[in-house]
Order: C-alpha cells, then sequence, then structure tokens
C-alpha cells in the first residue's frame, strides 16, 4: 500500500487524497481558512504552508536511493507548498509546523498579513467564539502585530439579500461564499468585486443574494464578514447549548443543530451528514426554529359555548377518557400525522388497535413542483415514510374527508389539516375533535379538546425521510415538566454544569406546558384501563422495531453511531 | 552579428519601410513567404515537428520576461486528439517600463500574424488568441484590421494556401489590469473571468482556455519566428549574446534625450544604449541607476554597470536581469524613496487580491514608503520592509508577489544610505 510520511510518522493511504484533508482525518492539524472539504481548493488563503519532499529514485534500478545513514535521500520542493490543493503521492514526506521552523514562520507571516487589515473587532463581533481566524491566530500568529499604518476600510452592514449582511472589512477574500454559489447551490450569484486588499464578495449590480441556500455562506465564512440577518447580534455563541436534531419542515430530513440559550431556539445551523445533507441545508429550515419558540399551544383547553377555555391537564384526560368510552369504537377516527415522529404516530396506533377502533389514517403533505433536486423536496412533512412504514392508512384528502364524515369522534395528531387545505372547518362540525397540537394554527381553532404536545426540539424522536432513512432528533429544551439532569437525552451545555440561578438560563416563562403524546397516551390508557406502557422515544422505538419488520435492527444506539440507518430506500448523496 | 557591431545593424522587426503594416506592402517585401514555406515547401519542412526542431534549434528566448526557449515551450504540448487547442498571444505588456509590442502592432502587424500561424501550424493549433490591453485600443482596432486582411487574403481561415490547415484568429483586449498579463489569469480574462492567476500545475499546456492544451507567447517572440523560418535558425541564433541571441526591441524611457524602442540586437552594452543609441543623459546629468527590464526587476547603481550588457547572464552576474529590455534610466537628481514608493503604488494598486501574503503584502510595503517619503519614517521600518519581502517571496501563486517583493529589498539594500537619511530626519533629537 502506498506511504506517506508525516513529520517523521508513516501513514498508508489508498486512492486519490488531498493532503490537508487527509492530514486532518489523521487527527492532526494545519490552519487554513480558505480550503473546504465540499469544494474546490482555491489555495488562495496561502495559510496552510507545508514543507514537501520525494525520495529521490535511481532512475535505471528503480530503487530509493540512500545516504550514507541508510536513509532515502529526499528532494525538496524549492518553496513551501499549500497543504490543501497537493494530492498525496506514495514516498512523500511531508513536514507541518510540528516539525519545521520555516513552516511555522511561514504560517505566522501569513497570519500577519491576514490580520494587518482585519479590523480586530471581536468583542461586537458575531463570529467571536467560533471563528477560524481568532482560533487559529490563537495558536499559529503572530503576538503583536506590526502593522502601524492605516487599515483599509470597505463598506460595512452591506445587506446583500433579505437574509445575509455584509461586513467587508472583516472579509479575508477566502472565496469560500463565492464558491459555494458558483459549485453548490449553482445561483453563480456572488462573485468578488475591487482589486488587491480592496477586494469583496458582492452581487451584480441591482441583484439581490436571495439564493435558496445563501445561510451556508454564513456558516462557511471563516471570520465574521457574511452574518445572518436574522442571528445577528442576537447571542454570543458561547451561551448557546449545541444539540443535535433534524430539519422538520421538508422531507429531505437535513441534520442540524438547534442552538439554545434559556429554553428558546435561537438558531438552526446544518450537521454534516454525507449521506443527506453533506454541508448544507436550505434556508427556509433554518426559519422553522420560530415555529419552536412561537405561537405555541399552552395548557390543555376546551370548547365550551365556542370558545376555548385552559383547563387542567387533569380535567382534559377525564373528558378525552369519558369521549372515547361513550363512543361506538367503529365511529372513532385516530387521524396521524407525517408531520410527527414515528414514536409519536405508533402511540396513536397502539391507542386505536387496543380500543378496537379502526387503524390510524393519515395524508400526506406533498407539493408537485416544489423540490429543486439539492435539499428540498416536494414532501413538506419531516416523516411520511414513517407513517407508511408503521402501516398508517394513506387517504387522499377526498376520502379522509369520506372518513370524517362517517365518524363522531375525530383524534387528530398534529396535522394542520385546515391550514394545508385538505378539510375544511365545516367538515368538522357536529363532530367531537381532539387536537394534539404543538402550535396554535387555523385546525387547531376546531378542536373540542386540544391537548399541548411537545415539538421535535422537545422530546427524542425519530423520522424517516424521503429516502427512507430513519433519523433522529434529541431534546434542546425544557418543557415545564422536563429536569435537564434527569432526562438523558438531553445534552449537557456548560451552562447546565456551571449554570446557577444567577444566569439567565432559567425563565420558567420559555418553558412551555406541553408533555410528549406517547406519556399523554400512556397516561389516558391508565384511565381507560387499557394495558399501554409508552414511557420514552428510545423505549418505543425498541418496541417497535421488535413488533414491526420495516424497523428491525433499527435503535437509537445505532442510529447515533451511523448517523441516521437507510430502511431499504435509495441511498441519495448529495456530492454535486 | 555580435552585439558590439550593434551599429551596423539592420532592423528586422521593425525595418523602415513605409506602410509596412498594410498587407500589400509587407507582402512585397517578402510577408507570408515563411508561412509559404512552412505550409507548402515540403522539401524544407517535413511536418510541424521539424518546424518546432527549427525554432528551438533558434533558441529564440521569450521575450516576454521569463527568457524561455520558445520552441521547447512549444514542444510541451500533448500530441493532437482531434479536439480544440489554443495560441494565447500575450500582448497584455504593462509592467512599467515596457511599451515594445505596440510598435509591433503599429509598424508591423503582419509579421506578428505570420509568426503566430506558423506557431500554430507547428503545435496544430486550432484557434489563435490575441490579447492586447485594453489601454491599447487604438492598437487593437490596427490589429483587427490586420487581421481581417490577412483573412482575406487567405493566410487564416480554412485551408490556407491549399495546405489543408485551418486556423481561426481571434482578437482580444483587457481591461486594464496589470495582472491579466500574468499567463493564466490571462487565460481567465480570455474565457471572460474575472482575471486571477490558476493554481499551476495542471500547467496551460495540459490544460489551459477552456480546459484545453494551450501555449502561451509573447507577442514580440512570435514575430521573429518567421525571421527564424525564412533565415534559419543558425542565422538567428548568431545574432547578439550567445545565450540570449536575436534581434531585441529595447524600451528605452527616463532621463536620456531620446527615450523610444530601438530594435538592435541583445548584449548592447548597457551605456552604449544610454549613451549613443537614447543620445546620452538628459542635461548632462551623471547616471544615477538604471531598472533594466521592467518594474520588477532589481535596480542597478551606475556603478554597477561597468561592462554590463543587455543579456541574461551579463545583468544575472550584475545583481538583476534581462526581464523585457524595458530600459529606465534615472540621472542623479532621481529621488529613490520616490522610485520605489511610486513602484511599490503600483504593485499595491495592481495587485489581484487572491493571495494573501501579496495582497495585504503589497499595501503593506506602499503605506510604509509613503510614510518614509513623507519624511515620518523610522529607520527600523526599512527593516521591517525587507522583513515583509521575505514573507510574500515564494509564498503566492503566481509571481506578482515577488515582482512587488524585488524592488523593494534591491532599492532598499543599494541605496540604503539614502533611505535612511530620509528616516534620520524625522528622528527628534532627544533633549
Amino acid at each position: 500500500m502506498p506511504e506517506v510520511f508525516i513529520d517523521g510518522k508513516r501513514f498508508e493511504y489508498e486512492g486519490e487524497q488531498r493532503l490537508l484533508q487527509f492530514i486532518l482525518d489523521n487527527g492532526m492539524e494545519i490552519p487554513f481558512f480558505c480550503y473546504h472539504p465540499s469544494m474546490s481548493a482555491p489555495a488562495n488563503c496561502r495559510q496552510c504552508m507545508v514543507k514537501i519532499g520525494q525520495p529521490k529514485k535511481d532512475r535505471e534500478t528503480g530503487e530509493f536511493e540512500l545516504d550514507e545513514n541508510g536513509e532515502r535521500k529526499i528532494v525538496w520542493f524549492p518553496k513551501l507548498q499549500t497543504a490543501c490543493n497537493t494530492m498525496i503521492a506514495d514516498g512523500m514526506v511531508v513536514l507541518t509546523q510540528e516539525t519545521d521552523e520555516l513552516v511555522e514562520r511561514a504560517q505566522k507571516d501569513t497570519l500577519e498579513f491576514i490580520l494587518a487589515n482585519h479590523p480586530l473587532d471581536c468583542p461586537i463581533c458575531d463570529q467571536a467564539g467560533e471563528c477560524p481566524l481568532q482560533i487559529q491566530t490563537y495558536k499559529y500568529g503572530p503576538e503583536g502585530s506590526r502593522f502601524e499604518v492605516k487599515k483599509v476600510h470597505k463598506p460595512k452592514r452591506v445587506q446583500l439579500g433579505p437574509r445575509v449582511i455584509l461586513d467587508a472589512e472583516r472579509c479575508i477574500n477566502c472565496t469560500r461564499c463565492v464558491r459555494f454559489t458558483d459549485e453548490i447551490s449553482k445561483s453563480h450569484q456572488l462573485t468578488i468585486m475591487q482589486r488587491g486588499d480592496k477586494n469583496y464578495p458582492v452581487t451584480a449590480p441591482g441583484r439581490e443574494f436571495d439564493d435558496a441556500y445563501s445561510l451556508n455562506t454564513v456558516d462557511i465564512c471563516p471570520v465574521g464578514a457574511l452574518t445572518s440577518a436574522d442571528f445577528r447580534f442576537k447571542a454570543r455563541v458561547w451561551e448557546m447549548n449545541q444539540t443535535p436534531s433534524i430539519d422538520i419542515s421538508n422531507g429531505k430530513g437535513c441534520n442540524i443543530d438547534l442552538w439554545t440559550r434559556d429554553n428558546l431556539i435561537l438558531r438552526i445551523t446544518p450537521r454534516y451528514n454525507e449521506a443527506v445533507n453533506d454541508h448544507w441545508m436550505p434556508d427556509i429550515g433554518r426559519e422553522a426554529y420560530k415555529l419552536f419558540n412561537e405561537n405555541r399551544v399552552q395548557r390543555p383547553a376546551q370548547k365550551l359555548d365556542d370558545e376555548q377555555i385552559n383547563s387542567s391537564w387533569n380535567n382534559a384526560f377525564e373528558t378525552l377518557a369519558e369521549k372515547i368510552e361513550s363512543t361506538d369504537k367503529k365511529e372513532i377516527l385516530f387521524i396521524g400525522s407525517p408531520h410527527a415522529s414515528v414514536e409519536e404516530n405508533y402511540s396513536l396506533m397502539t391507542l386505536a388497535n387496543l380500543l378496537g377502533a379502526k387503524t390510524p389514517v393519515f395524508t400526506t403533505n406533498i407539493i408537485e413542483g416544489y423540490g429543486d433536486g439539492f435539499l428540498l423536496d416536494d414532501d413538506q412533512a419531516p416523516n411520511t415514510n414513517g407513517c407508511r412504514l408503521l402501516g398508517l392508512e394513506e387517504k387522499d384528502a377526498k376520502s379522509l374527508k369520506k372518513e370524517v364524515k362517517s365518524a363522531k369522534l375525530i383524534v387528530l395528531l398534529n396535522d394542520n389539516l385546515i391550514d394545508r387545505e385538505v378539510l375544511e372547518a365545516g367538515d368538522l362540525n357536529d363532530k367531537f375533535v381532539a387536537v394534539f397540537a404543538t402550535n396554535r394554527t387555523e385546525t387547531s381553532k376546531v378542536a373540542n379538546i386540544l391537548i399541548p404536545v411537545t415539538t421535535a426540539a422537545e422530546h427524542a424522536a425519530s423520522y424517516v425521510n424521503v429516502d427512507k432513512r430513519i433519523q433522529r432528533t434529541f431534546p434542546a429544551k425544557e418543557t415545564k415538566y422536563t429536569n435537564r439532569r434527569l432526562d438523558i437525552e438531553m445534552s449537557e451545555g456548560r451552562l447546565d454544569r456551571y449554570g446557577t440561578s444567577f444566569d439567565n438560563w432559567v425563565t420558567e416563562d420559555n418553558k412551555v406546558d406541553c408533555i410528549p403524546f406517547w406519556n399523554f397516551v400512556s397516561q389516558l390508557g391508565e384511565r381507560l384501563g387499557l394495558k399501554i406502557e409508552l414511557r420514552n422515544g428510545r423505549e418505543i422505538l425498541d418496541e417497535i422495531s421488535n413488533k414491526i419488520p420495516a424497523f428491525s435492527g433499527v435503535s437509537y444506539e445505532e442510529m447515533d453511531v451511523q448517523s441516521g440507518i437507510s430502511l431499504g430506500g435509495k441511498k441519495e448523496t448529495v456530492k454535486s | 552579428m555580435s552585439s558590439a557591431d550593434w551599429k551596423n545593424y539592420k532592423p528586422v522587426l521593425i525595418p523602415e519601410i513605409k506602410d509596412l503594416h498594410k498587407i500589400d506592402v509587407y507582402e512585397k517585401n517578402g510577408g507570408y513567404e515563411a508561412l509559404k514555406q512552412v505550409l507548402t515547401d515540403k522539401k524544407k519542412f517535413d511536418g510541424p515537428k521539424s518546424v518546432i526542431d527549427e525554432v528551438k534549434a533558434a533558441n529564440i528566448r521569450g521575450r516576454g520576461g521569463a527568457g524561455f526557449n520558445a520552441g521547447l515551450k512549444w514542444s510541451f504540448m500533448p500530441p493532437a486528439d482531434g479536439g480544440p487547442r489554443y495560441l494565447a498571444c500575450n500582448g497584455d505588456e504593462s509592467e512599467p517600463g515596457t511599451f515594445k509590442d505596440r510598435k509591433i502592432f503599429e509598424y508591423n502587424p503582419h509579421i506578428f500574424i505570420e509568426g503566430a500561424l506558423i506557431a500554430a501550424y507547428a503545435m496544430q493549433i486550432t484557434s489563435i488568441y490575441v490579447y492586447i490591453r485594453g489601454e491599447y485600443i487604438d492598437y487593437v482596432k490596427m490589429m483587427e484590421k490586420a487581421v481581417q486582411d490577412a483573412y482575406d487574403k487567405g493566410y487564416i481561415g480554412k485551408d490556407i494556401l491549399g495546405s489543408g490547415f485551418n486556423v481561426e484568429f481571434h482578437v482580444t483586449y483587457g481591461a486594464g489590469a496589470y495582472i491579466c498579463g500574468e499567463e493564466t489569469s490571462m487565460l481567465e480574462s480570455i474565457e471572460g473571468k474575472r482575471g486571477y492567476p490558476r493554481v499551476k500545475p495542471p500547467f496551460p499546456a495540459q490544460k489551459g482556455l477552456w480546459g484545453r492544451p494551450t501555449t502561451i507567447n509573447n507577442i514580440e517572440t512570435l514575430s521573429c519566428v518567421p525571421l527564424v523560418i525564412k533565415n534559419g535558425a543558425s542565422w538567428f541564433s548568431e545574432i547578439g549574446a550567445k545565450n540570449h541571441p536575436g534581434p531585441i526591441l529595447y524600451g528605452i524611457s527616463g532621463h536620456v534625450n531620446r527615450p523610444g524602442v530601438y530594435e538592435l540586437p541583445s548584449g548592447v552594452p548597457v551605456h552604449d544604449l544610454i549613451n549613443e543609441v537614447a543620445g546620452g543623459m538628459r542635461n548632462g546629468k551623471k547616471l544615477k541607476a538604471i531598472i533594466p527590464g521592467g518594474s520588477s526587476t532589481p535596480v542597478l547603481r551606475a556603478d554597477q554597470l561597468e561592462g554590463v550588457s543587455m543579456d541574461s547572464d551579463s545583468l544575472r552576474e550584475a545583481g538583476s536581469m534581462l526581464g523585457t529590455a524595458g530600459l529606465v534610466v534615472m540621472d542623479e537628481d532621481t529621488d529613490m524613496v520616490d522610485v520605489l514608493w511610486r513602484i511599490a503604488h503600483f504593485y499595491h494598486h495592481e495587485s489581484c487580491g487572491q493571495c494573501t501574503p501579496c495582497r495585504d503584502g503589497t499595501g503593506w510595503l506602499e503605506k510604509i514608503l509613503l510614510k518614509i517619503k513623507n519624511g515620518d519614517g523610522e529607520v527600523k521600518d526599512l527593516d521591517l520592509l525587507l522583513d515583509i519581502t521575505t514573507q510574500m517571496e515564494g509564498r503566492t501563486i503566481c509571481a506578482l508577489a515577488d515582482a512587488a517583493a524585488w524592488p523593494v529589498r534591491h532599492t532598499i539594500t543599494r541605496f540604503r544610505d539614502e533611505f535612511e537619511a530620509r528616516c534620520k530626519k524625522s528622528v527628534h533629537a532627544m533633549a
């Protein structure tokens, strides 16, 4: 197998590999800015300089030439080379900043140049705390500055598009954003303008940077030059918790991180998953963070004289239980939801089965032509395939209306059927409607009894995307009834570990009064004398994988190891 | 003809023939004969390879500054595979002190066109692009006219002179960026993109214009080709200096009585060029320094010029380079701090901004030099300047950073006293 020597250590490798990526993959480090694993390597930041040599071979024998100590003779490149665009070759010898003074010096020199015209306004910069320039300057940069002349001034607070704002002075011209629009989103909306130390990225005159993926440039910007118009100045990075999750605004199921402070989701960023979304996600999925914070259903409510009045949880259980008991089971319609998780739909199905009612139905939320072939799919719901694999009955709008007509009691799991024009409010007249909802909508308005349930940001649950890949979320924020320290799924941030009552993390107002749907079902079952034991997502999925063949072998442990499991659908990669 | 005998030299690149830029006049004076020989005289030239061999033997060293053997460069082209192949002719000369190619555009465009066509035949090229700097809009128009005339006469196009050889010829021009004279960023510019130099490898011979094999030659280099074909490689290689033979267009500017472009053999002594060809120093002043080959070549003090001639070896020994043979002459009244600031200003203005060391280094150099020029400098600034040049050299994609760093390095080391004197003025005496 071909070999390469890095800082005196021998590594074996296979296939074509970029040296910088190989070094990173093997747990070593080299500072860099312009390189991004999913894009071309323009080698323009000149930060990843290393010393490279090749062993000398005898032309006739093909043997390596040896020196008097029996070591291979190395022919060094006359100049330092950038690691990002160097392909590793058999026998290559590489010296990094760890072992070579000239390399260390060169990297320090380049950082000095980058910092020369950089405003160094870290205290007011959104990027501080997660800034490659800041981090690498601390590690590899010069200690002081010898730049005593005037810095270049460039435009600040330029609204490039509806969602992205540019501070050209902070820009270090790595061209990642330009390459993103050229190579990944293919909108070609950005280019570098001007020349030399005056240049910065812009759109063509009179054009907006309204790319459907524009916010990815904010993520990959190695400085604070591109910031999100929405998130700007809202929080320091170190104040937030980062919890892995799944984008529930689209069927693609992009892997994401939820950023929480004081039980509010403040932003959503993509999380790397080569099999689903690589490093990217659509802008629209990021805006979904508002659904977790705003307009939530809080406390159960019941309709009295056409008005929904808050009630107690006990009262809600009692009322619904009585209604179920007094209704002919043939006349109860359970409606599942592609917008709810596998576990929630399974809980609904369990309840229906034990009651002897019909199998729950569901209606897909697919808008033909909405998808773009990249990370936006026609399917607007995160779990359509989950409902199908569980065995819920798929109904189109027409047949659902028919089902509704013949039912007396309707139990609807978190699906805005009226908002998305599958049903009309009139269809539900004279019926008793129990709605389990996360947010207030036109659909929640018609509920005779309205029960608040947790969102994807508040429970651990799984979703099966359009490519039949099952992936799961983690609770990122507390409800009124969560205890951060007892919930093993909950990630622990700095503020959890060291937080005191003086921290601004403890506001009761931001905790929503809701419970996971399966908890409600369990308690309802107890009241109805049914044997239902649904405690948490992890156990429910174990039960599903034992009972339903399509889910066999699936567990939270396995999903965490493989970042999702393909349930037999075609495997799609986003490499473009 | 030896370099010392330059007085008897008769110009061949831009001979003194009235209206030579007109195609009829050019033809009457033996024009396009070389092309005919190459395409039709099977006894003399048996296929493209024989043309490359002849040019290689003549040792035409690239006139764009790097001085690489043109024939050897041609031989780097991969074998023809039926797809498009390009010749890109670099007429973007924009280095301060260099203004020679414009003479060819103006007075003898057809010798260049003929040379480019021969080169195209030798390398089995399908399209020729000539890239002229945007400021030369008049010459762009002249070239367009000349190319059209050659099309009309059947020297360009399909089945040239009945030989079955086809080639297209396009005239393009830049928009005022010096960096587009760098060969790979010229390719980007021709493709209609921003003029950022490309990372090499791959080299243009493998992946050039639109990803296809491309050779890039200077205008003056290509203009030498018909002369080689007509008169033979040995005739050419005996003109002027042994290792850098042939006629050279010397562009002489600065404090001389008759600045201009002069065609002479290579290797003419520097003193002869200044005192005899260019009519001596203006106002009888003394010579202080020269920049021998465009602003990026290191400056030479008058005392370093004894016995130095304009060939690459002699200039390297003296501590500089031939570059484009654009000689800038400076008299005793020249303020070297001013000169260096102006050069640094140029490179700051022209850095494309792709690579960090050049983007931020060129600006830093200029700003410190401006400070020194304004009398606010300190001696430590001189060492900082030298430090910055080491930090820039050899760390970028193209050679612009080197071109910006060398003049600073060499001017400061060669005129250190003058710089220190300017700095010291600003230091206030401690009470």
